[in-house]
């Protein structure tokens, strides 16, 4: 059984609305957004859902929810929404709010989906700028799928899709300053 | 001579090498200098703004605040993806100082944010800072015959507010470019579909599918070639083709093409210099239609700009 968040204060309405800056008790249900998503069908809760469940102050429900790791901020939802919610923004603050306390969907897909972007995010950190197919090749052994997109390998890399090394910055040191700060900032809020 | 910061993206070196390449030969055509920003470094792309709040921010504005110390007052980037996320951080920074105050402690070595530069993609510096008339002027190969179903993706013009440019829903900016060069651009349906983006690595499947849509609609408005401005829809749509093909059962052979690689065809430089070979889908088929007379001539666009069309309406 759900039991509505809602006794007094909503509290989850509100962080999410300061994190967002779009108010989400705008939202009429529409369903508009549902329709425009290219990736709804892969949600457990469709962004028409997930407003609502955020205005009953459904937090944990949210947070384990995987459609904010669906999300691919292309805004199609957000351009056609009447109400003209930001909605990408929304489910980035739900995103957001779920890694800052550490309540997570346990899928596999969320699993590969958040592996990636740190992949990606340790690339930059260490080079500066992405480099592909280390990025590739760690997301394989991470992911324990060794032999993921190995027939698009000869094709890519004969034809120099896909370079072999990478032009670290000079001023890595930079970088990973301001990951460090970042991280605080992070820590700080 | 007009001079241009240049923010290349990481992939400039890596899978979208081609469109780095013929964007500095069509610039060259067009009496552009680029100027690179010094020591540029990665905008974060989606992953940044996925995981954290504060980082997504500081990798872009590194470079904002980079790009400030050169002369110029426009920064061009290539990549679809950098340009959108460069073109948040610089609309928060702009608007929000409390904000702009706490994300500028991360580059305080490189400097302070001061809002100089204004931060274009090369479709919009293109189709706004250098105009169809000019364009139209430098073509000496006129690709007559080639039937064009532009695809523009997410990044490029939504979400409205951020990239100010073309209409988020109907864009014909590129639509129009490729006109101008003299091929036919496609009534597509589909131009700002998302194409699976990221997803292309972590989520394969939903790129298949949603990249198998775009290509389904692209072949049934007749469309010989996809064209696009962003390195991520490139690979998605060229790379992964094999693979809808195979899961549809479908024969697309359709190739996609950078905006650039067309301008640098007609433009007439030689074929060898355009980087073909490094398509996954072969580029011949689709070329051989260059100077086939088309039949009947498709319904006429008005050069109207879609965002004051609908401006009209309200």
């Amino acid at each position: 059984m759900i039991t509505l968040g809602t006794q007094g204060k909503n509290t989850f309405l509100e962080a999410v609305n300061v994190k967002s800056g779009a108010n989400v008790l705008e939202c009429y249900q529409c369903g508009k957004c549902v329709s425009t998503c290219p990736v709804s069908q892969y949600m457990d809760f469709p962004p028409r859902e997930i407003m609502q469940m955020i205005k009953l102050g459904l937090r944990n429900e949210c947070y384990m929810a995987n459609s904010h790791w669906f999300c691919l901020t292309c805004s199609a939802c957000s351009g056609r929404c009447p109400r003209e919610i930001d909605i990408p923004a929304v489910m980035e603050a739900v995103r957001h709010l779920a890694i800052e306390e550490n309540t997570i969907n346990t899928s596999t897909k969320v699993k590969e989906i958040r592996k990636f972007h740190q992949i990606f995010l340790e690339m930059i950190k260490r080079y500066g700028r992405n480099y592909e197919l280390r990025m590739m090749a760690e997301f394989n052994i991470r992911t324990r799928n060794l032999f993921k997109d190995m027939h698009l390998a000869p094709k890519a890399l004969l034809k120099g899709k896909i370079p072999l090394g990478v032009k670290p910055l000079k001023s890595a040191k930079a970088i990973k300053r301001m990951y460090e700060i970042a991280e605080k900032l992070e820590k700080k809020k | 001579m007009k001079k241009l910061t240049y923010f290349p993206g990481c992939s400039a070196h890596g899978t979208s090498e081609e469109f780095d390449s013929t964007l500095k030969l069509v610039l060259k055509t067009l009496d552009v200098e680029l100027e690179d920003i010094p020591d540029w470094n990665c905008c974060g792309a989606t992953s940044a703004h996925v995981m954290t709040e504060n980082l997504a921010l500081a990798l872009p504005l590194r470079n904002l605040v980079l790009a400030e110390k050169l002369e110029n007052t426009t920064m061009g980037i290539a990549c679809a993806s950098c340009y959108q996320r460069m073109k948040v951080t610089k609309v928060h920074m702009d608007e929000n100082p409390e904000l702009a105050k706490r994300i500028n402690t991360t580059v305080v070595e490189e400097g302070t944010y001061q809002g100089k530069v204004d931060v274009k993609s090369m479709l919009q510096y293109a189709y706004e800072d250098i105009g169809l008339e000019i364009i139209k002027s430098k073509v000496t190969k006129p690709l007559t015959g080639l039937k064009v179903a532009c695809y523009y993706g997410c990044l490029l013009t939504r979400p409205k507010n951020i990239t100010q440019f073309d209409s988020p829903e109907y864009p014909v900016s590129m639509d129009q470019i490729c006109e101008a060069l003299g091929a036919t651009a496609t009534e597509f349906d589909y131009k700002t579909e998302c194409c699976g983006a990221s997803f292309s690595i972590s989520n394969t499947e939903v790129v298949v599918n949603l990249s198998g849509q775009i290509l389904a609609m692209a072949k049934e408005s007749g469309a010989h070639a996809i064209v696009v401005a962003c390195p991520l829809c490139q690979s998605n749509l060229d790379m992964r083709q094999p693979d809808i093909e195979k899961l549809q059962g479908i024969k697309y052979d359709i190739p996609v093409f950078y905006f650039t690689q067309l301008m640098a065809l007609a433009f007439g430089y030689p074929i060898d210099q355009l980087k073909f070979p490094k398509h996954i889908v072969p580029v011949e088929g689709a070329l051989a239609n260059i100077g086939k007379v088309v039949p009947v001539p498709e319904k006429i666009k008005k050069p109207i700009k879609a965002v004051e069309a609908e401006s009209e309406v309200k």
